[in-house]
């Protein structure tokens, strides 16, 4: 009996272990077409990337030779470039504030339960959904140099005096690049705070009520450790979006007037691309990766931790 | 106090509070359109503005002493037809149509086994396989266009449409395979066990009793590679710059500037008649966007 037993379990075992051999086998067959196309087209990009920046290659030179850090010592003497990384930064941080800001107060104004919620949300999303060159140009019309709305209306409400040349002057130029970036981001934040709003459930709050907790405490102790991985995630991916785009500065300013919205994006453009220094132009855009990293890092733990849940 | 007399005040007090509430009703009604007010209008001002741009002849687009955000000629189609007849433009939408197709083909090959072997099959190292596919979203194009532009010149795709139709999928396979494998998850497994019992093996199974019940994410996941390719700028700038080849946004972009004189009005009708659409798709399936890239913070 007991050997029967023995047996047939023994050979459950074996069938199952082929039965997972064989699930596993399609498994990784199941995967490899999507982590050769990514491993193709961004694993190996990145690592010739990193040969690149430590390599004199061109656009008209087939062969190129090993320079050591030589690219990161030049771009590191060129004040443009010094200018794009400073620039950058201000952009990120400045735009992000503001970003955080009007995304917060649009979720609480999206919470309140009112008529037309739903078209109000259609239609304060539009900036987030319009694709990034198309809104760019609209605000590159809005500042015109000669028919500018934005001044046309400011003018006419006496809120600003004279002809301000918006996309012309260093710091107007940069205020222009950031309202245009603020412009698209704030509504991404205000849904992510929404989403993340709506993932609080509200047993856990009467439950806290019912304790005798205060609003603060319940708003501090309960609802915060719960929505706070969800914005900065929110935060992180935005923060990554606006490291890597270009379009809105090279569409407005190309960078100008005078390198004052010269930013990592654009300069890696101008050197790698129209100037052809390839190994150079590489460089620059490594630049970001060190920002980069620790954005990506708490990203990935975030999500890492969740998904294990 | 009578009876009557009591029942009348509690009456009267009832009363009182409905309006009461009426009147806080009101108030947070008018108070939360109020706040809400201005953002209404500072998100769809550019877009009125395009708009509004795109239909008036131009000596009335550069007057500068009448009210700009009114007609004072009749409207006009005259900018569309210019787009039409003597640009790229149908190329363009044309192009940008065949990208987003055969990205969606693409993304679809490869994203739906990768996030259903993601899901389902409990593979060792599933977990980390999926967070590295993920990290594909994660680094910008701009790291990636320099030595993209070398590939792509291996490849011979340079100056053509197909370069574009090559490396969009990088940004979209990430994002697709993610969305899919939590779609995935949402699905009863007893419905591929009951198919493999019956005798389907599990690619057989996968076929005939997941996919059919997948489409809300397969057709997001198509929305998705179209809007995401939509939204490139950086990679069409670099790969291509033959007019011809363009995608609209790049085309707009770039073609519709004469050395460095900007037609307005054809510009923003090329910017409306392809903005406009891509937004209200994208809006359609915003929430689902902001879910798939949150949701992992979410469970």
């Amino acid at each position: 009996m007991a050997d029967v037993e023995l047996v047939t379990g023994s050979r459950l075992y074996a069938g199952r272990g082929a039965f997972t051999r064989q699930r596993y086998l399609v498994g990784y067959a199941l995967l490899t077409p999507a982590v050769l196309y990514m491993g193709a087209l961004v694993g190996a990009p990145f690592f010739f990337s990193l040969y690149l920046s430590l390599s004199d290659a061109s656009v008209g030179n087939q062969v190129a030779r090993y320079v050591g850090l030589q690219n990161f010592f030049a771009i590191f003497q060129d004040s443009t470039f010094r200018m794009a990384l400073r620039n950058t930064v201000q952009f990120t941080v400045i735009a992000g504030i503001f970003k955080g800001l009007l995304g917060t107060l649009l979720a609480f104004l999206l919470m309140q339960e009112v008529r037309g919620k739903k078209l109000v949300r259609a239609l304060v999303v539009i900036p987030w959904t319009l694709p990034v060159a198309i809104s760019a140009l609209a605000w590159k019309w809005m500042f015109d140099s000669q028919f500018s709305a934005i001044n046309w209306v400011g003018v006419h409400l006496h809120l600003i005096s004279g002809w301000p040349i918006w996309l012309g002057e260093p710091g107007l130029a940069m205020a222009s690049v950031i309202i245009v970036n603020v412009w698209r981001g704030f509504p991404f934040g205000a849904i992510v705070l929404l989403a993340a709003f709506s993932a609080v459930p509200l047993e856990l709050v009467d439950a806290g009520k019912v304790d005798g907790a205060n609003f603060w405490q319940r708003y501090t102790r309960i609802v915060v450790p719960i929505i706070a991985p969800i914005l900065f995630v929110g935060l992180l991916f935005d923060t990554v979006f606006t490291l890597g785009d270009l379009s809105i500065v090279y569409i407005l300013t190309q960078g100008g007037p005078l390198g004052a919205t010269e930013i990592l994006p654009t300069r890696a453009l101008e050197i790698g691309i129209q100037a052809g220094a390839l190994g150079r132009g590489a460089a620059i855009s490594l630049i970001l990766f060190p920002i980069l990293v620790p954005v990506v890092y708490f990203l990935l733990r975030i999500l890492r931790r969740r998904e294990a849940l | 106090m009578s009876g009557v007399e009591v029942l009348r005040a509690a009456g009267a007090g009832a009363a009182l509070a409905a309006r009461r509430a009426q009147v806080q009703t009101l108030r947070r009604h008018v108070l939360t359109y109020a706040g809400l007010a201005p953002f209404i209008l500072i998100a769809v001002f550019p877009v009125y503005w395009m708009a509004i741009t795109a239909f008036k002849t131009d000596a009335d687009l550069v007057n500068p002493t009448v009210f700009p955000f009114w007609f004072h000629q009749p409207p006009t189609w005259q900018h569309f037809t210019y787009l039409f007849q003597h640009t790229y433009y149908s190329d363009w939408i044309a192009n940008s149509i065949l990208i987003g197709a055969v990205v969606s083909v693409i993304t679809l090959l490869t994203a739906v086994p990768a996030g259903y072997a993601l899901a389902r099959l409990g593979l060792p190292g599933a977990e980390n396989l999926g967070i590295g596919i993920f990290m594909g979203y994660l680094i910008p194009p701009i790291l990636l266009f320099l030595p993209l532009s070398k590939i792509v010149g291996i490849t011979g795709l340079i100056d053509t449409k197909w370069a574009l139709v090559l490396v969009y999928p990088t940004f979209a396979v990430p994002y697709c395979t993610w969305l899919m494998s939590g779609f995935f998850k949402t699905i009863p497994p007893e419905i591929e066990e009951a198919a493999m019992v019956d005798g389907c093996g599990r690619l057989g199974a996968l076929v005939r009793t997941v996919l059919p019940v997948s489409w809300a994410g397969i057709l997001t996941s198509v929305i998705f590679a179209f809007t995401l390719s939509m939204q490139d700028f950086l990679y069409s700038l670099v790969f291509v710059s033959v007019s011809d080849q363009k995608p609209v946004p790049l085309g707009v972009a770039t073609d519709l500037i004469r050395g460095d004189v900007y037609f307005w009005g054809s510009l923003m009708a090329g910017a409306l008649l392809v903005g406009v659409p891509v937004a209200i798709l994208y809006s359609f399936f915003l929430d689902r966007f902001i879910a798939g890239i949150t949701s992992a913070a979410v469970k």
